[in-house]
């Protein structure tokens, strides 16, 4: 029963670590919060649901999903955030307008599917099993694990062996000298924020399939949650979002089949409150995070 | 006309409403402090107030001053931690505030009717005693704004470190605008679950606090008509922008993003800014062309 909560946790979690990943990348590179990454989420599923109508095969969906879902990022980007950066506000104002880019996106989303929750055609995926001692694996949770597994491990290739990465490390932190040493700045906002939305746009159309379920607002969930994630791991940080989105995942399982479902919640935000308080930094946060948190 | 005062009465109401709720935020933002735990604030107030007068037969204004009177404290005791956050962090803290007040309101079932909601509440408030509460909450934002307080609420909002070295006690006044702005708020959540019948714990979730922080966004942080002007657009707009049908929210959203990106203080703020600086710059043209004239007379 337990190893059963444990692997169902392990599932869940990846695809919560693969949401927040994206987010804390932003936040840690730009120090803006994108509440339009739920957006940006949601559409990764949606472009998914209508390249499998279409008649595409699935990891063609997939693939779709992902730079669909980055396109729609680096739209954000360009609409809510280039058009504030520079004006001193940016903090308070990326906030509002990001939360601007949300509705814009889940209002198309309303029209594009007539406020109905949209589903898979039946046999999109497989539905297969198999039985390891007392663990039931669907195969939908191995392909959902390896998926991303292979995106956060090709992520952190990317991001801590190759020259782009180091030039996205390079601006997070400190954009004024990366540029001087020749960082092309306006190359690093859109590979950011291309690589975060691709990873919500998988993120999407995994949760798509493994609940048979789309609608316009299936984002803010996963965005509270994902506040929760990217706050215990760290700010900013990458392998702490891994973790703890991992760990999230378990809990929230265990919790849910062990206490009453309610109180899940409670206990979620009382641990990020308390976190906050105690160890802005997060699990893994450098000292730097904690300059920002502390009083300007 | 008495067909369009029917008509839009409720619009009015909740019009009100909304300037409560946007006070109770522009409190904090004017301080400096980016809360968003209003939310969480109007919720207590207007579970408590619910149960007070529909389970235990109170006078209503007992109960509205009752949940005034828990919003203070609770802002009270949510300034002691959040003096420790700034900014960003603050904003996900009071967040998370909201969401344990929310999913508490859900998990007491038996007390707050949990997902179903709270239903039958004895209807206690008109309009004219929601335009009352507007007209005392408007002046009493107007003398907090002329006194001290609004001085040093200004100058903390914009340099923290220069507020200090002038005098100014951060930790007693950001303390001080989340006491005020949980009282307005838990006031307010009263009045709205005295007015509409029911409540639901999701009313006070995510969506309320985008709406707060819309109203102060689009009206302006630093004056007392400027919350006003917010929720009024945002009240207005779904009936202006009847023609547009479904792309209504499409175009909030837009309106949202060009609104940071050309009027970053508001409106109000923003037009009381550009009209000063006008002013100051004809005051200066003036000035040069006396001077010019070698007008001593």
């Amino acid at each position: 029963m337990i190893a059963q909560q444990l692997v169902n946790g392990l599932v869940t979690g990846s695809v919560y670590a693969l949401f927040a990943l994206g987010f804390t990348l932003i936040f840690g590179t730009f120090k803006i919060l994108n509440l339009a990454h739920a957006g940006v989420f949601m559409s990764g599923a949606f472009i998914g649901y209508f390249a499998v109508l279409y008649g595409l095969p699935l990891w063609l969906a997939l693939v779709l999903a992902m730079v669909g879902a980055g396109l729609v990022s680096y739209l954000v980007e360009l609409t809510a955030f280039a058009t504030i950066r520079g004006s001193g506000q940016i903090e308070f104002g990326a906030l509002i307008s990001s939360i601007g880019a949300n509705l814009c996106l889940m209002s198309v989303a309303q029209q594009l599917s007539n406020t109905k929750v949209l589903r898979f055609p039946f046999g999109t995926f497989p539905v297969r099993f198999y039985e390891i001692g007392p663990v039931r694996f669907s195969f939908l949770q191995i392909i959902i694990l390896l998926v991303v597994m292979v995106l956060l491990a090709a992520m952190m290739l990317y991001l801590y062996k190759t020259t782009f990465g180091r030039q996205i490390r390079a601006v997070s932190g400190n954009e004024r000298v990366a540029s001087l040493l020749g960082v092309n700045p306006a190359l690093v906002y859109f590979q950011t924020f291309f690589i975060s939305g691709a990873l919500a746009g998988v993120a999407g159309i995994l949760i798509g399939l493994s609940f048979n379920s789309i609608h316009f607002y299936m984002g803010e969930p996963y965005l509270l949650k994902a506040f929760v994630v990217v706050v215990l791991g760290g700010l900013g940080s990458v392998h702490g979002a891994v973790v703890a989105g991992m760990l999230l995942g378990i809990f929230q399982n265990l919790a849910v089949a062990y206490l009453p479902s309610a109180l899940t919640d409670t206990i979620i935000y009382s641990l990020l409150f308390v976190v906050l308080l105690v160890k802005p930094s997060g699990l893994f946060g450098s000292e730097g995070v904690q300059v920002g948190v502390a009083r300007r | 006309m008495m067909n369009l005062v029917y008509t839009y009465q409720p619009l009015f109401d909740y019009f009100l409403l909304a300037i409560g709720y946007a006070y109770s935020q522009q409190m904090v933002l004017r301080a400096g402090v980016f809360s968003i735990g209003s939310a969480g604030f109007a919720c207590i107030g207007a579970y408590g107030v619910a149960i007070l007068v529909r389970d235990h037969g109170m006078y209503p204004l007992l109960a509205l001053a009752i949940a005034a009177a828990i919003g203070c404290v609770g802002g009270f005791l949510l300034s002691i931690p959040l003096a420790r956050l700034r900014g960003v962090f603050q904003a996900i803290a009071t967040l998370a505030f909201v969401q344990i007040i929310v999913s508490l309101a859900l998990y007491f079932d038996e007390l707050t009717g949990g997902p179903q909601g709270f239903n039958n509440i004895p209807k206690q408030v008109q309009t004219w005693h929601l335009v009352l509460a507007v007209v005392v909450t408007v002046y009493f934002m107007y003398v907090i704004s002329r006194s001290s307080i609004g001085r040093a609420f200004d100058a903390l909002r914009q340099d923290e470190t220069v507020g200090a070295t002038l005098g100014i006690s951060i930790r007693k006044y950001h303390m001080i605008a989340f006491v005020l702005s949980g009282a307005l708020a838990g006031f307010f959540g009263g009045m709205q679950s005295l007015y509409s019948y029911s409540i639901e714990p999701e009313m006070f979730g995510f969506a309320f606090l985008v709406a707060a922080l819309t109203y102060i966004i689009l009206g302006g942080r630093g004056t007392v008509t400027g919350p006003i002007i917010g929720a009024a657009i945002m009240s207005l707009l779904p009936e202006l922008a009847r023609p547009l049908a479904e792309n209504r929210q499409f175009f909030q959203g837009v309106l949202m993003m060009v609104m940071v990106a050309f009027m970053p203080h508001g409106v109000f703020d923003g037009l009381v800014l550009y009209l000063r600086k006008r002013r100051a710059a004809a005051r200066d043209k003036n000035f040069k062309e006396a001077n010019h004239a070698g007008a001593g007379s």
